[in-house]
């Protein structure tokens, strides 16, 4: 409860503070957050935006596609290359040095190759939100103690009840991680995705508020998005946590 | 304790010269050389012997988990050729419980394996924690019970499979030396009403001693049965007896030339 309370303090105290610091300056380059609210209801109406509720839906659409095939792709790769010792030993180290490469750099092919539609902001939602998941994968399998799975065969356990019963279970709270992590920055590719470049979607707006000088309503939005990354990753916390109560 | 006179086919365990080598690192490992061992219904067979002896391996020859590359296993009179679980049943060094299952859910585990309908499973596994002490405990995860409770709860599950062989390997290894002694006495009574085949890992000297009807001592790698001593004190034991201490004198000398071996061999 006392944390709760602090965080909530350091919120209230960083908002005063903002608006103490913006309060005598220039409110183009200096947004009050005083002002926020009234730009955010006026943005619904604001003739020069484009209408905010299909450009919030694209983005929902593309982050959950692109999350889901992250997650299935993460979830084919990781088991193929864990449980296939050798082509796991012969792709892995290939993966890691991939992750080390900064993602944005493949952005501009991949805006070749999709075009400046949704396609390309799911791809790189997907390059992003993929690795953590493929990576936690093949941490968990190799964290499964190699006792609980002799337990299993010892009682006559066949190879895929071991991977249902033993194996999945035992890389529960490794794997969740993953998927936790995987989550938000599918959710950072999409949105930058469309910040780079784009014609629709709430990283559009951003950037198009951005552009047109319309620095109020563009700190609204760039404040929503994070919220909702934010929002989005407490409930991926909370899933977290329970499957690592369950699993211990 | 049955006679030796039973025939081939009722013994549960024969032992036929099986031997096992391990590829390492730095070359090939003689773990296990030529044992002959037959353990007899309702036997208590205790392997003594230093570190590193191949008394855990011999006990996963006998469990079919792994394939000796000389000799035969016979197991109920049939040659070994895999897990056997309605014959063989396994109480690990760890204890081996899953984590994420409740005591209750662990001891279910191969009857799940086996399709007992969920009623039964948990009737007999209740019936098996109850008179363990582990009564209000079955909701309990292991990492919430004691050492010597989820030592208890692996043997209720490797019990729970009714099997009329029941290997152990070194089961109360982790536990303190006193919970350790009381494990043993427990092991006594649960041993008489169960009716079991057991073979028995350990290099605890008063372990062996204590709940043993043969003792068989092995020697440091390549490991070898050394010598076989029948114990014919009754149970349950006072191992303060004279005998006892004795035995226990006989059986240090031997062992202890093992492991002064065992220790040759690491250094």
């Amino acid at each position: 409860m006392t944390v709760l309370a602090w965080r909530l303090g350091i919120l209230v105290g960083f908002f005063a503070v903002w608006e103490a610091v913006a309060a005598p300056l220039n409110p183009l380059f200096y947004i009050r957050p005083s002002s926020l609210p009234g730009a955010l209801l006026g943005m619904w109406r604001v003739p020069d935006l484009p209408p905010l509720g299909e450009h919030v839906w694209l983005t929902l659409q593309e982050i959950a596609g692109a999350y889901v095939l992250a997650v299935a792709a993460g979830l084919w790769l990781g088991f193929l290359l864990g449980l296939r010792r050798t082509v796991g030993r012969i792709y892995e180290p290939l993966l890691a040095a991939l992750y080390a490469v900064p993602s944005v750099v493949w952005y501009p092919s991949l805006m070749l190759f999709f075009g400046l539609g949704s396609a390309s902001k799911i791809a790189f939602g997907v390059l992003l939100g993929f690795f953590p998941i493929v990576l936690s994968v093949l941490a968990g399998i190799r964290q499964v103690p190699a006792t609980l799975v002799t337990v299993a065969q010892s009682m006559g356990a066949r190879p895929f009840t071991v991977f249902r019963k033993v194996m999945l279970p035992a890389m529960a709270s490794t794997m969740v991680g993953g998927l936790r992590a995987g989550l938000a920055l599918s959710v950072v590719g999409v949105l930058v995705g469309e910040i780079l470049g784009s014609r629709a979607g709430i990283g559009y707006v951003i950037n198009y508020a951005y552009g047109l000088m319309m620095t109020r309503e563009y700190a609204v939005l760039a404040l929503l998005a994070a919220a909702a990354v934010l929002a989005l990753d407490t409930a991926g916390a909370l899933v977290e946590a329970r499957v690592k109560r369950w699993a211990g | 304790m049955p006679g030796g006179a039973t025939t081939a086919a009722a013994d549960p365990i024969i032992l036929e010269a099986i031997g096992k080598r391990y590829e390492t690192a730095s070359g090939a490992v003689q773990a296990v050389d030529s044992v002959s061992l037959t353990v007899r219904a309702e036997e208590f067979v205790t392997l003594l012997g230093p570190s590193g002896c191949g008394k855990s391996t011999v006990l996963g020859m006998i469990a079919g988990l792994v394939r000796p590359d000389a000799g035969r296993v016979l197991v109920a009179g049939t040659p070994c050729a895999g897990p056997n679980p309605e014959q063989v049943a396994l109480v690990f060094q760890d204890g081996g419980l899953f984590p994420w299952r409740t005591a209750l859910d662990n001891v279910t585990f191969g009857l799940e394996l086996r399709g007992v309908p969920a009623a039964k499973r948990r009737e007999i596994a209740l019936g098996l924690l109850e008179p363990m002490g582990l009564r209000g405990f079955e909701r309990k995860y292991p990492r919430e019970l004691s050492g010597g409770m989820r030592q208890r709860v692996a043997i209720a599950r490797a019990l729970a499979l009714d099997t009329p062989i029941l290997l152990m390997d070194e089961p109360f290894g982790a536990l303190d030396e006193q919970t350790r002694l009381l494990m043993g006495e427990w092991l006594v009574g649960i041993r008489r009403r169960a009716r079991k085949a057991v073979v028995f890992v350990t290099h605890s000297l008063q372990e062996a001693i204590a709940l043993s009807d043969r003792i068989v001592v092995m020697t440091a790698r390549p490991g070898r049965i050394k010598d076989v001593l029948d114990v014919t004190l009754p149970f349950p034991r006072d191992l303060n007896a004279p005998e006892v201490t004795e035995l226990r004198a006989k059986l240090w000398e031997q062992v202890r030339e093992e492991s002064l071996k065992a220790m040759g061999t690491i250094s």
